[in-house]
């Protein structure tokens, strides 16, 4: 039996060498029985390899109670297994589920009742403490990290977004098994240790951007651009979720959402792919498929009316204009991107410490250069995987008066100029040399074609990546301007007005 | 014949299978030896015309072609009325245009290209990079040392970037972290060109004729060095930087001496008020040269302490154990030519500054008194031995880290000792750089954050503050005029 899997697993093996016009990417692929992707790039030289894991799951997946559980998961994938983290997982076990059972009650006391009985919370409280404390006997404190660490793993780290979590690290090209050994463990044995202490760590976390001036308003656009789809909270949750959360909704999270064919394996690096299969085979293969997974249910409903929000705070008076647009795939996806780049490029990014300022989008020259009415003027497209998001931004000259709404007022003028004649030639010609030239760039990071790869496989295949280009290469004046017309209309807007106003 | 094949295969795949056992933990896993040379900066150097000495590579892997120009000139430099002089000049450089072209039209070429260049004026070191596809490599480097030779500072661009600099101070104490940064170092090093802050009036002082004296003084061929790796001949490329740099005369540069006197601030807490719902917190003094002896026992021993992620201690302890921040640990800054800074750091909310302050003290003490254990001195050497090759991933960063190299006079053959170097470090020397170079007599604890709730404490560490040494409360200068705020 496991010959035939294995033998079938080298047919499925192959090399697929992608083309996209002129550009190539030679990605080798392979699929476990169990529904896993690997993809794999070998570039010979040094002795390293990148390992990265992505789960098609993140912030969208969850529902209105349990926001940032996608982030506290990930979190708690840190703090050991049933096997890694722990001396004797009998005992530890045994004191967890007590500690379990008294935090079920405090939470019961204080979350569910309006007048809990404060008493009894400390009483609890102190005993989980010293459960807590007695546990310590028992846990390898951060048992994964210090193996990848000592055997010369960096860029070792996770992340959580709106639609994918990625789990990171690079290794010496002999010890590769390491991480299969270790990433198949925490998805077959996760346990969730130290959750209450971690999810305090979560908690600094939120109030450490909710210090970002201006961050507690971004939220709150967010949440009011998007009224339906899952993207109206931020990765990171809201405080009383993560407050109230419990280790069940992690558990329930962790045994749908990460399961074998729910991710990809990226591996680029000095290595032999043969060698790749066999591990992967050996360590992922070893874990059962999961059931399939429903795609996230709710877009955005059409607005029909335009939203505005004013907000006052500690950060620098700003225009923001948001507008719904198509997701990832769409064919009107690369005018908005042709779009973004001729309007936008290189209209932030100024200030003390200099940065890439280069001032070529057309919001630059226009409010920043020419009519000096602005700091800053940009644009960005972001279609993102279900819905999309087009925005411009801007900060006015306080020194010559400047108002948010003046700013508004000119970039509507600009848009209904663009809706009219469209862009010129050689804008469109320079958003798409610019969009192939990054292309390449990015190849030559490591990481980042891992990443890129990673999630765009879970999304819509890693080829993606490539006709994106080629889409990209194939936009003209007229689709310029017919998704200008389509989606910079009022009634498809939110417009975001913030002034500062200094506290203490 | 068939069926052989297959009783073959089956037999090797037992075989596969048995060489290559199933471990359940990192334990049973056995590596095949690696052995890794790193490159050797002499194999890649080169001078070109005018003494511009450069580190070439070829790489074919992408077309494409990456190139930067480091020059020994930053803010270190600078006068204190003209603050802000350097990081005009780093903007202007290119949108300011040169002798025959304008910064927008510089800009728009490139970036039709799908290029980039871009320049960065630093501490000491300033950058200006290029790149770009390699078909357009000849356009690129024109452009490059275009902007390199012949800055001409047009008067409009000057103009308009000094009115966003100013526009900009405005947001100087938005952020509690940039707040930190700065004052941790203004109170460290004192009244010096590393701490002077542009104002309203230094930006509005500012004209073309000051940034083309600096240009002139510093950017000649013979105080830059050349980084560049990508897909062009390295005849080719030499020819083409030769003919760029043909004619452009050198004159030896003088450097203003480095201020090395730095003020000794009081031990005890300086606490700076923000309305934010965490203490954003620095402790520590100044640290050492990376020219030091002890440069490698320190690097271990703060490893270990703080600079490990969640191998260290302070990590394991603030984050792990007690649930109190996200960010934590304990850091080295080094700077060429002067001592960097040493800083235990943490951010979290109000109610818990005062105890996670003394938990960082706490691990401070604990470094200096007992030895570490065997099992962290094996995780941090193992460390940086093992992870060495990934410095040398990219081409380029490789070529720019031997520029750097040269620039500030470190040995060409630093790589090549660095992994004995780390060997050498033990327990006992680990122990001798914490009692050396972690001084909690001396120390600094600067907050930035609310002030009542800070300094009430909470349940595991009850205020006030000053039961950590006597408080000092700052006033922030107003960042347009540079004095203190009304």
């Amino acid at each position: 039996m496991k010959r035939s899997l294995l033998a079938l697993a080298a047919l499925l093996a192959f090399a697929t060498l992608a083309v996209s016009g002129e550009l190539s990417l030679d990605v080798k692929e392979h699929v476990l029985g169990n529904g896993m992707k690997i993809l794999m790039v070998p570039k010979p030289g040094i002795p390293r390899v990148v390992c990265h894991v992505y789960f098609k799951v993140g912030s969208i997946n969850e529902r209105p109670g349990i926001t940032g559980s996608a982030h506290v998961h990930e979190h708690l994938m840190f703090k050991g297994t049933r096997v890694m983290g722990v001396t004797d997982f009998d005992k530890d076990s045994e004191i967890d589920r007590r500690i379990d059972a008294l935090m079920d009650r405090i939470y019961r006391e204080k979350y569910w009742k309006t007048d809990g009985d404060a008493a009894k919370i400390a009483d609890w409280q102190n005993e989980a403490e010293a459960l807590a404390k007695a546990e310590k006997a028992y846990i390898i404190k951060d048992d994964l990290w210090n193996q990848y660490v000592k055997n010369g793993g960096t860029g070792l780290n996770a992340s959580t977004g709106n639609e994918n979590t990625g789990y990171y690290v690079t290794l010496p090209s002999n010890r590769v098994e390491l991480q299969m050994l270790l990433e198949s463990d925490r998805m077959m044995n996760a346990y969730f240790r130290e959750f209450y202490s971690e999810k305090n760590v979560i908690m600094e976390e939120r109030r450490l951007s909710e210090n970002r001036p201006g961050s507690l308003f971004d939220e709150q656009v967010n949440a009011a651009f998007y009224a339906a789809s899952p993207y109206h909270w931020d990765v990171i949750g809201w405080m009383d979720d993560l407050k109230k959360m419990t280790k069940q909704d992690l558990v329930e999270f962790h045994n749908r959402y990460y399961v074998p064919n729910n991710a990809v394996a990226v591996y680029v690096g000095d290595f032999d792919p043969a060698a790749i299969i066999a591990m992967a085979e050996k360590y992922f293969g070893r874990i059962p498929k999961g059931p399939d997974l429903e795609p996230i249910r709710d877009g955005e409903p059409p607005q029909y009316s335009e939203k505005r929000m004013y907000g006052e705070g500690p950060a620098p008076t700003s225009l923001a204009m948001m507008f719904h647009t198509p997701p990832e795939g769409n064919a009107d996806a690369p005018a908005l991107s042709v779009l973004a780049s001729v309007i936008g490029s290189g209209g932030g990014g100024f200030g003390p410490r200099g940065g890439p300022g280069g001032g070529t989008g057309r919001l630059y020259k226009l409010l920043v250069r020419d009519k000096q009415l602005a700091i800053n003027a940009s644009a960005s497209s972001r279609p993102q995987w279900y819905v999309g998001s087009f925005q411009f931004s801007a900060t006015p000259r306080q020194d010559k008066g400047v108002q948010p709404e003046d700013l508004e007022k000119e970039i509507w003028a600009e848009v209904d100029r663009i809706k009219k004649d469209g862009l010129t030639d050689e804008e469109i010609q320079k958003a798409k040399n610019r969009g192939e030239a990054m292309f390449i760039r990015s190849l030559g990071s490591t990481m980042g074609l891992a990443s890129r790869l990673g999630r765009a496989e879970l999304n819509r295949g890693w080829r993606s990546v490539l006709t994106d280009i080629d889409d990209l290469k194939k936009v003209t004046n007229d689709d310029v301007k017919r998704v200008a017309a389509k989606y910079f209309v009022k009634d498809n807007s939110l417009t975001a007005v913030y002034r500062r106003k200094m506290g203490r | 014949m068939k069926k052989t094949l297959t009783t073959i295969l089956a037999i090797a795949f037992v075989f596969a299978s048995l060489a290559m056992g199933q471990a359940t933990r990192p334990s049973e896993l056995k590596y095949q030896p690696l052995q890794y040379d790193p490159p050797d900066p002499r194999a890649f150097r080169t001078e070109c015309a005018g003494g511009l000495r450069a580190y070439i590579q070829e790489d074919h892997s992408l077309p494409i072609v990456n190139i930067t120009v480091l020059v020994n000139y930053g803010s270190i430099y600078g006068q204190r009325d003209k603050a802000g002089l350097e990081s005009l000049l780093g903007d202007q450089l290119i949108k300011g245009g040169t002798a025959t072209r304008e910064g927008s039209a510089i800009e728009d070429r490139i970036d039709f290209l799908g290029g980039s260049l871009s320049a960065f004026v630093g501490e000491r070191t300033t950058t200006v990079s290029l790149s770009v596809l390699a078909k357009d490599l000849e356009e690129g480097l024109g452009l490059l040392f275009d902007v390199l030779r012949h800055p001409e500072f047009r008067e409009e661009p000057l103009k308009l970037a000094k009115a966003r600099s100013i526009e900009q101070l405005r947001q100087a104490n938005d952020q509690p972290d940039r707040i930190l940064s700065r004052e941790y170092e203004r109170l460290l090093y004192g009244d010096q060109p590393l701490t002077w802050q542009a104002t309203k009036k230094t930006y509005e002082g500012l004209t073309a004729a000051d940034l083309k004296a600096a240009h002139a003084k510093y950017f000649v061929p013979k105080n830059m060095i050349l980084a560049a790796a990508g897909d062009f001949s390295q005849a080719d490329l030499k020819a083409g930087i030769n003919k760029a740099v043909a004619g452009w005369a050198n004159h030896a540069v003088s450097f203003p001496a480095l201020v090395k006197a730095f003020p000794a601030p009081a031990p005890g807490v300086y606490f700076i008020q923000k309305a934010a719902n965490q203490g954003y917190i620095s402790l520590g003094h100044l640290g050492i040269e990376d020219t030091n002896p002890d440069y490698f026992s320190v690097q271990v021993m703060n490893f270990i302490l703080g600079g490990g992620g969640f191998t260290s201690r302070i990590t394991t302890k603030v984050r792990s154990d007690e649930g109190l921040s996200y960010n934590q640990g304990s850091r080295f800054v080094f700077r060429w030519g002067l001592p960097g800074t040493f800083a235990g750091y943490v951010q979290t909310k109000s109610a818990t500054v005062g105890y996670a302050i003394s938990l960082i003290e706490n691990e401070f003490d604990r470094i200096r008194r007992e030895p570490v254990s065997d099992g962290e001195m094996e995780t941090a050497v193992n460390y940086y031995l093992e992870s060495f090759a990934d410095g040398f991933q990219t081409p380029q960063a490789t070529m720019a880290n031997f520029a750097m190299l040269e620039m500030t006079g470190k040995p060409l053959n630093y790589y090549k000792t660095f992994r004995d170097k780390i060997k050498a470090v033990t327990k006992a020397r680990v122990r001798e750089a914490a009692r050396k170079y972690v001084q909690p007599d001396k120390m600094v604890i600067m907050i930035v954050g609310d002030w009542e709730p800070c300094n009430k404490g909470g349940d595991k560490w009850a205020g006030p503050l000053d039961k950590l040494g006597k408080v000092h409360r700052i006033t922030l200068p107003d960042p347009m005029t540079g004095l203190e705020a009304k």
